[in-house]
Parts: C-alpha cells; structure tokens; sequence
C-alpha cells in the first residue's frame, strides 16, 4: 500500500518527517519498504501563460509558443498543438529537472530555432502517464508561480507491506489511525459534509439483496447532473503516486475516496441502469458477462453478481461490467457501497483469475460500518469536482453486524508478554487506538471491536494490541528453564556421519532441487514417481526418484565450467509413490570423474569403479557396516561390466560403477564417471556404533607372501575368502597387494598375491605350523579355483 | 738399531705420520697412512721391536716418548677419520636434496555444503540449549502445513506464497517446516522444546534472491509460564553465539497466522554494530520471523492453551548462510558448482 504522506497528514497532522514515519510504523507492525520521493527531480518548472501559438518554420508536426511566467517573454518549440492563448501551462526553462527525464533541460536548437526550454505533459511532471498533450493548468495561478509549490508536490510515499491480518492498512486513514495511537495526535474525520437535493434517492431506485450472507450491506447513492472535467492535478498526483490510474472526476473520486477510507466504491451510469435499481443474487451458472476490461467471463452459482432489474451488471467486489459503465456522456451516477463476505470475493477472484484494487480489500476484509462513510466521502468529491446534485438519502438493504466483544485478563497478558500489565495500562492502550474499552475489574477488561478490526476476535489478538502499543521494544530477555538434555535423532546423526566420512574421502557435498524432468526419470530408469500438478517449469514437473540424474547434471556443469577432477555427493530425500502415498527415503549418492590425480608426486590417471568403491568401502566402515559383499551388476544407468550392487546379507544397500559410456556420451562428459548409490535407511538398519575391544596380541606373527596363478575371469573375492576359511584361526590379516597378468604368465591368466600375516593368541608360531596353514590355503584354492602357488 | 737411531726415528716418524695422516683425503687411504704410521712393518713398530735390546734406562725414556708419539698419530688419526666421514655424510646428504617448495601429497579433501556448515551451526547451539531435532516429512498433507497452523482454506495467508501440490489429493510440498511443530505437539505432551531443520517448498522461480527449494530451522517451546520476553532471551542468546557477543535483538510487530503476538527480528550488524553498512544497509539484519504460539494452534493439538503458553520462530538457513558468508546469488546454493563450493573447504564440524 502507497500511502502519500501529505495525504497521511491531512487526518494525523503530526510533525514527523518522512522517516521518522517510516520507523515509526514499522515499529508497530506496518513495515515501510521503501520510501518514495515521485517529484524529488521536479525543480524549476513555473507556471507560464500562452501569449501566441503558431506553426514552426520548418516542421509540420511542431509548433512555436510564446509564454510568459511574469518576466521576459520566452519561444519554446512545443511538439503537441493543445494549448491556446491565454492558457497556462507549466514551463521548464533551461536549468529545469522534471521526474521523466534523466537530464536537467538546456535551450537548443529544435530544427532550426531555439528552444528556450519546453512546456510539460502531465507525464513529464510524473502526475499522470499521460503524454498525449501539454497539461493545461486549470487553476488560476500567477504566472512564474512555482509549480511544485503551487500543488504541494514537495511530497513523499510510503511503501507499506500490509500483512493480511491488517486490512485496514490499505487506507490513507487507517494508517493515519495507527499514526494517531503512537504518537498521541488526534486523528481528523474526512469531510463528508453534503448539501443535499431536494430529490430522495430511494424515490428513484431500489436496492434487494438476494443473498444476505454473501452480501450482508448494500448501500446506494444517486449523483445527478454531473459535469465531465479531470479531477485537481494534486488529486491526480496522489492517485498515481498511489498506483491508481487518474480516469475523470467521477471515477476518480470513488478511487479517492476508497483509498482514503479502504471502502471500495463503483459508480454506475444510472441511466443504463434497468429498472433502475439493483439486485445482488448468486450467478446462474455459465451466467456471463463483459468486464470493463472488455473481456467476456463465465460464472458459477458460487460467484456473487450485481445486477440490475434485468441483467447482471458487475461482478460483486471484483469489477464493473460494460453494460452501466460511466461515459462521458454520463449525467446521473448510482454510487454502490457494500460489504461483502470475504472467502467468496477471494473465490470469485481465484475462479476468474482476476485481481483489483477492491477485491483485494474485501477478500481481506471491510469495515462494515465504513460503507455510508465511503458513499458519503465520494458523493461530496463528486460535487465538488464535477458539480451535480446529490439526491436526500441513500437506499440501502442489509446492515451492519454488531460489534463483536472480546475481553483481556490483564495477568493473562502479564503472563503472554512477560512483564507486568495492569487494567489500567491495557485501557489506556486500546483508548490510543481509538476502541472503546471497560474495565469490569482489576482482572478483566471488556472491549468493543470497531469494524475495521477484523483481525480482533479473540483475547491474545488483544493481548497483541497492548503489546503492540507500548512497543516490542519494552519488552524483557529471558530464558525459559529448560529441564532437558539436547541432542539430535538417530537418523538425522547417521546422515552427519555420512557426510563427514564422504568429506574426509574428498568428495564436495552439494544440495540440489528436489524436482526432476521427464528427462530425468528416463535416465534414472525411476519407477512410481510423483508428479507435481502445478509446476512451474517442465522441468519441475516430478519430484525425484533418485539422487544420481541431479548429481551428474551437476557433474556435467562442472565440468563445461573446465572444473579439473570433479567429486561431488548429496545426501537428500527421495520420494515415491507407494500404494497411492509418498514414500520419502533418504539417499545418498556421488559421483566423480576426471583427474584423481592432484599433484606432481602421484601418477597422472582418472576416476574409475574402484575410487567409488574405495570410498563406498570408507563409508560402510565409518558406518559401522561390517558385513556386506558385492553383488551382481547394477543394472542402468551402470556400465554392465564395472558396476555391482551391494549387498548386506539379503538387502541391497545400493549400487557402485561407472556410468553406462552411452549416458556419459549423452550427458557429452567424455571420459569414465564413478559413481555409487546407497539407500541411507537400509544402511543404518545394518549400521552398528559398537566397539567391542580383544587383547593387543602379545605373540609375534608370522608373515607370508603368496601369489596365486588363477584365470583371467576368476574373481578375486570368493579366493580371498577361500583362503580366509582355508586358513582358520591362525590367519589374522590378508590383503590383497598384487593383481598381475601378462608374461611369465600363460594367456589368460593372472596372479593374485595376498600377504598373510598368521597369529596364534597364546604362543609363537613355528615355521612349520605357519607351512601347514600355506598347505592347507594351497589345496583348497588349487581344487576350487585351480589355482597354482607361484611363491611363498 | 741403536737407542740414538730410535731417538732419530721417532722424530722422524712423528713428522711423516703427522703429515700423511693430514693429507689421507679419504677413508681408504687413511687406512693405508694407518698401516704406514702405526703397522706391523712401518719404522715405529720396527722401534718397538728394538726397545727390548736397550738397557733399561734407554728402554725406559725411549718407550715413553715410543707411547707418546703412538698415541699422537692415533688421536691424529681419530681425527682425520672424524673429519672424514663427516665430509662423507656432507656429501651423500647433498646428493639427497630435493626440492621443498614442490607441493606436498596430500589425500584430497572435500568440502561440507555451506548450508549443512550453517544448519550444523545453528542447531548446534540450540540443542547445547537443551533443544532436541525434530523432523517430519517433506511431503505434508494439509491439515500440519495449512488448517492446524490457523490457516483455514479461505485464509488470506494461503494467499502469501504459492505452494507445489503433489498428485496425491490433499497433500502438498510443505511451505514451513512449521508443520514438524504440530506433529510434535500432537504426540508429545509439555513440555516441548524442539528444533525442526528441514527443506520446504515454494512455488517460486528461482532468481537471485528465491529459491523454489530452501530450508528453515524451526523452533518451538511449549511449557507453562512461555512468555515473550523468554522468546526475545532465546533469540537473543542464539544470536549471541552465532553471531558475536555484543549482538543485540530488536522485535518489531509482524503477522503469521500460527502465532499471536508475531513479530519480525533483527539483530544487530555483525560487521558494522548496528552502524550501517554494505552488509545491512541500516545497521539491522533481519533475520527471521517468530512469536508466541497462537492459541487456536494448541486448541489443534490437544493442549490446554490456558495451562500452557509458547513460542516459535523460523529462521532461514540460506539467510543465515548469505549474511554470514557474503553470498550475493541464492542460486550458488543449488547449482553445484565446484568454484562455490571449494570456498568452504575445512569449515564445519
């Protein structure tokens, strides 16, 4: 909400600047963003009169002027011919600034004569956006008077974000009201003095409400005999320093009058009015009808119309219809004011997709009270600016509902806020605020709610208030006593860990949108998604199955970006549908290509399977997963040959590989991309955090190499633990430290060597007892595995 | 040999041995000067030899001075072999240097999100607070995200920020982590005192300052005797460990419609102490929004709104992480990009 200062201090005349306003306001809950100057670069600018106008010598669009403002006469090239001797209009010599040009004006040459500044469009003066003509003052001023000055424009807006609870903030008054209570200056009451016809308005229409819960107040005036003029410049000034868009008079004035009290207001051409009177009654559905936008709209029998004695003429709330729009030709006005039920203004806006200045202020709620208030305020701006007579009365059906009483306990407000309120102190706040108060006794203090407060039903809304009046700033620090001990749940510990362990093996973690493509479920191969139904973007149109897509989306970035060695993981949620709910899991994933290779001491080489599963292989230990085995290949987006699932026991806790080359060459990454997946719930429910401690061994062990000829295609672990059972008790630790083929070797063959360091708990082993466990490992592995001893 | 030959002698070998054992110039032919000073066949043992055919009194004088010069040629010789090896070592040592301005090896390292780095932060403090992590799930259903928190359907509030539905009818992308706090309420009795860290969901194009994806910590406490002044003291104490001791915290009136009173909080600038500068603009950082627990939303929940009072607030975890690290484009956050994320190497716990 724009709220014009000058305007704000018509009803508050406080002394506080622009700023102090804006401090003072947001201290109480109505936040000034920003702070608006629309005329700061109006300077210069004086009012001139049109002593001659005629053509310029080498131009059929341009005409000379020749003014005067009060001192020497002045020609200046005017590009629009709408002014006449004897007007006056505003003059921006050289030296001049005006709100719509960048630079202060100068006298130049304009084809071929000299221009001795320029006559202002009410655009350039930045009081309407109209630039079709230069403005033609109305008023009779003396030549060489200061514009600005002479309109008051030395002038500044506040930009209010009013939240929803407070309609009444979306008024010049209700901000002046708020102004009142902090500062103790007494509000003013617009003026809504009439002088009123002879003629009664409810002898010339009706008025019936069909539908008293949708709209409980309806309320009309009659305008008769109106002339057709713009409204004051300073009028059209605070209309677009508001946001509005100065039309005629007429028109102007309800908007005036609606910013000025919050009540929305719309005229109708009384003529083109059947009957004439008005019914308020459901739409019929499919009803339809053309807006004053030109568009022609459908309705349900959920929206609200206004009609005439024949047809709907507006949409209640929302906006007028073509049928009774105001002309210039119009004479006679039928003026509504009204009060309709909130959630049904907000419906009809949703249905149509239609948002304006009065349905935003009665789908958050009117001031019942307010509506012969607005009507009246609007009748008198009209005669004062159009002329017209006003007709005796209004017609009206429905009213007001009666005020709503609510009641504070001062010790319950003690309590709320944390410092000590009596009955007095909480009066004394709801009497800043201009809503009269009882107090029944020292513990209870009635209120009565006035209109415009439909935020206030119950007692903590009043509680609000006195806080509010005395300010946040009264109150008090202190800590409540908290009796227990702190900490986080175990799976929200377990995702920590992960994080860490993946930290300390070199890979960035990075967090992604939840969202993912069609694109995306085709690369995940992703069952059971689920869909959003009002994305924003296609892209967005799913929420994700699985962390990898996003994840080498990332990588691909990175990469374009000449990123060396990329290793990026995420540990977030996943979603899927399962018999028609959302399952959430979280996962976890990584990927890495590139250079692994960081320095000049290492040999240069690139990502591959057994970084990933290097990594993965930390993570389970850090996790506490002591018991797990490799699985078959993982299946797309893996590469068949170097991927495989992981298992514990029964359950797969995810899957490690390189990419399948073709996804690579699609996301354009050239070269091997490591990855892994792990279902972090199925991890945990393996995962084991104790420690379970055996005695240092105090024997020395015995170590042995042996190397293994075996076949290319035999895989290393099921040797491993051949050998590991084959050894029994005795073998404490085996690894695996060299995988070799080529010559001496047969083809097709390759060696396997394991250091095996043996151990006995309670003596030395002898060099022949350490010969038979070898014996023992040699047999076994020779007749599984046909596996030939080279060494030991 | 006479005893005058020996006395000839001996002067004679202790100006030679002296003189080959300064100029032996390696350990081998220090060894050759030894066999040559002190052997079996050099001239000194020849005299020694001879000592045992002299009468005593030249047996005597002469195998003293015979001793002397031994133990000259060996101390001599002790040192010439002392200096030796050292120059040795000198020189396999030179021939061992390397380069020390090469970079060192080193395991990569990775680097933690500057959100989880925050998020970590924050809810640290609190839970040191006596606070304990709640969470709930991403996907609510309309009753935790919207009418248990006093939005009702036709609530103007539902009008604020637009929300992502998902297909599944009812349920949508939760908008506030809030919605942990009644799920909380409505299986735990008071006292309560929670924070829930989580992502939410806006339906918002993401720019430079919004993100359709973002995450709050929420907080919430429920007891007997909660007031206001308690919410500015927690606050206050979590600004003071986030941000620096000297940190005050001003409240100012704001509007959400799950608490009552509701109020905006800034704290002080961390850089300029409330001066004004580049980071807060007029000395204030806004920093998240909170208030007392509006009673109807413990109506909700099946707790005695008179017995029991609370508060609750929201921060913002990209908030938090913009101030705090100067990050000017929300989209860095979600992006990926390496070049962002290196910068927070070696912070977090």
């Amino acid at each position: 909400m724009k709220i014009v200062v000058s305007w704000l201090k018509e009803y508050c005349p406080t002394d506080l600047s622009s700023d102090e306003l804006a401090e003072l306001l947001t201290a109480k809950g109505a936040e000034v963003e920003e702070i608006e100057r629309p005329w700061d670069r109006l300077k210069g600018v004086v009012v001139a009169r049109v002593l001659e106008v005629r053509d310029h010598p080498n131009s059929d669009t341009l005409c000379l002027a020749r003014v005067t403002a009060g001192d020497a006469e002045r020609e200046v090239v005017v590009g629009v011919r709408n002014m006449m001797p004897g007007d006056l209009v505003p003059l921006a010599g050289p030296g001049a600034t005006v709100p719509a040009l960048p630079e202060p004006l100068s006298a130049r040459k304009i084809r071929g004569v000299v221009s001795d500044g320029m006559l202002c469009s009410p655009w350039e003066l930045g009081i309407t956006t109209e630039h079709t003509g230069i403005l033609v003052i109305p008023d009779d001023l003396q030549p060489g008077t200061d514009f600005k000055q002479a309109y008051g424009l030395d002038d500044s807006v506040l930009d209010i974000e009013v939240t929803p609870n407070r309609p009444d903030f979306l008024s010049v008054i209700g901000i002046a009201r708020e102004v009142a209570a902090a500062t103790g200056v007494p509000l003013r009451v617009p003026d809504v003095a009439l002088d009123e016809d002879d003629e009664k308005a409810d002898e010339v229409a009706t008025v019936e409400i069909l539908d008293l819960e949708r709209c409980p107040r309806y309320l009309a005036r009659i305008v008769r005999g109106i002339g057709h003029s713009p409204s004051p410049i300073r009028v059209q000034a605070r209309l677009t320093a508001s946001g509005m868009r100065p039309l005629s008079a007429a028109v102007d004035a309800t908007n005036y009058a609606m910013l000025e009290i919050g009540q929305p207001l719309h005229p109708f051409d009384l003529a083109r009015l059947k009957g004439p009177g008005i019914v308020v009654r459901p739409a019929n559905d499919g009803e339809r009808l053309v807006t004053l936008d030109g568009v022609e709209r459908a309705f349900t029998s959920d929206d609200l119309l206004i009609c005439d004695t024949e047809r709907p003429v507006a949409v209640a709330g929302v906006m007028g219809g073509a049928v009774a729009e105001m002309s210039g030709s119009t004479a006679d006005v039928l003026l509504e004011s009204a009060w309709f039920e909130r959630g049904g203004i907000q419906r009809t806006r949703r249905r149509i997709g239609l948002s304006t200045e009065a349905s935003t202020r009665f789908e958050r709620g009117t001031d019942p009270e307010a509506v012969p208030l607005g009507a009246d305020r609007a009748c008198r701006l009209i005669a004062e600016w159009c002329g017209g007579r006003v007709l005796a009365g209004s017609v009206e059906a429905g009213g007001a509902a009666e005020r709503r009483r609510v009641s504070l306990r001062p010790s319950r407000a003690s309590l709320v806020i944390g410092y000590p309120v009596s009955a007095a102190d909480a009066a004394r706040a709801f009497d800043r605020l201009g809503m009269a108060c009882e107090v029944e006794d020292q513990d209870l203090v009635a209120v009565e709610v006035p209109g415009y407060r439909v935020d206030i039903e119950r007692e903590v809304d009043l509680i609000e208030e006195v806080v509010r009046v005395q300010g946040y700033e009264r109150v008090g620090s202190t800590v409540p006593p908290v009796r227990q001990v702190g900490g986080v749940p175990p799976a929200y510990g377990f995702r920590a860990l992960l994080r860490g362990s993946l930290r300390r093996s070199g890979i960035r973690e990075v967090r992604l949108l939840s969202f993912a493509s069609q694109e995306d479920m085709e690369m995940a191969g992703g069952d059971d998604p689920i869909r959003i139904t009002n994305p924003l973007q296609a892209d967005e149109a799913f929420l994700r199955t699985r962390l990898l897509p996003g994840l080498l989306r990332s990588v691909q970035r990175n990469v374009y970006r000449h990123v060396r060695g990329v290793a990026l993981f995420e540990v977030g949620t996943v979603f899927r549908m399962k018999d028609g709910a959302a399952d959430e899991r979280p996962s976890l994933a990584l990927a890495m290509t590139g250079p692994a290779s960081q320095t000049w001491a290492e040999p240069p080489r690139s990502f591959d399977f057994f970084d990933a599963k290097g990594v993965l292989e930390a993570l389970l230990e850090d996790a506490g997963v002591r018991h797990w085995s490799v699985g078959p290949p993982a299946g797309w987006p893996f590469h068949p040959g170097r991927s495989a699932a992981i298992l514990a026991g029964e359950d797969a806790l995810g899957m490690v590989g390189e990419i399948h080359p073709s996804l690579v060459e699609r996301l354009d990454l050239g070269g091997r991309v490591a990855a892994a997946e792990v279902d972090v719930q199925v991890l945990m429910a393996h995962a084991s955090s104790e420690i379970e401690v055996r005695d240092v061994p105090r024997f020395p062990p015995v170590r042995r190499d042996l190397a293994f000829v075996v076949d290319t295609a035999t895989p290393a672990a099921p040797v491993q633990a051949a050998l590991l059972e084959a050894g029994g008790d005795l073998i404490e630790t085996c690894l695996l430290f060299d995988v070799f083929s080529g010559p001496p070797l047969g083809q097709g063959k390759k060696s396997l060597a394991f250091s095996i360091d043996l151990r006995a708990p309670d003596r030395t082993l002898t060099d022949e007892e350490a010969d038979a466990v070898v014996r023992r490992i040699a047999e076994r592995l020779a007749s599984e595995f046909g596996a030939e001893l080279r060494a030991g | 040999m006479d005893p005058q030959e020996a006395r000839r002698i001996l002067d004679e070998e202790r100006e030679r041995g002296l003189s080959m054992i300064a100029s032996a110039d390696s350990s081998e032919a220090l060894d050759a000067a030894k066999v040559g000073v002190l052997g079996r066949k050099s001239r000194f043992s020849q005299v020694q030899r001879a000592l045992g055919s002299f009468d005593p009194e030249d047996r005597k004088r002469l195998g003293m001075a015979a001793n002397e010069l031994r133990e000259a040629l060996q101390s001599a010789l002790d040192e010439r072999s002392r200096a030796l090896a050292g120059a040795e070592q000198a020189r396999l040592l030179e021939g061992d240097r390397i380069d020390v301005t090469l970079p060192g090896r080193r395991l990569r390292t990775g680097s933690l999100h500057p959100l989880t780095i925050v998020e970590d932060e924050m809810v640290g403090i609190f839970t040191r607070m006596g606070y304990r992590v709640e969470e709930g799930p991403e996907i609510e259903d309309d009753w935790h995200n919207f009418e248990a928190l006093n939005i009702p359907p036709d609530h103007p509030a539902r009008t604020m920020k637009d929300s992502l539905y998902v297909e599944i009818p009812g349920f949508l992308l939760r908008t506030e982590t809030s919605a942990v706090q009644i799920r909380t309420m409505e299986s735990q009795d008071p006292p309560v005192y929670i924070v829930a860290p989580g992502r939410t969901y806006r339906r918002e194009a993401v720019d430079a300052t919004h993100l359709s994806v973002f995450h709050q910590v929420e907080g919430l406490a429920v007891d007997e005797g909660i007031s206001f002044a308690d919410l500015k003291g927690t606050l206050e104490t979590f600004a003071r460990a986030l941000f620096g001791p000297d940190r005050r915290v001003r409240m100012n009136p704001d509007y959400f419609p799950f608490v009552e009173p509701g109020c905006q909080v800034a704290v002080s600038c961390f850089k300029c102490d409330g001066t004004g500068c580049a980071v807060c603009g007029n000395g204030w950082i806004e920093l998240l929004g909170a208030g007392m627990v509006h009673p109807k939303v413990l109506e909700n929940c099946g707790i005695d709104a008179e017995r029991y009072t609370g508060f609750a607030f929201g921060i913002g975890v990209e908030r938090v992480a913009m101030v705090r690290h100067g990050v000017s484009d929300m989209r860095m956050f979600v992006e990926g990009d390496v070049r962002f994320l290196q910068q927070f190497q070696g912070a977090g716990a």
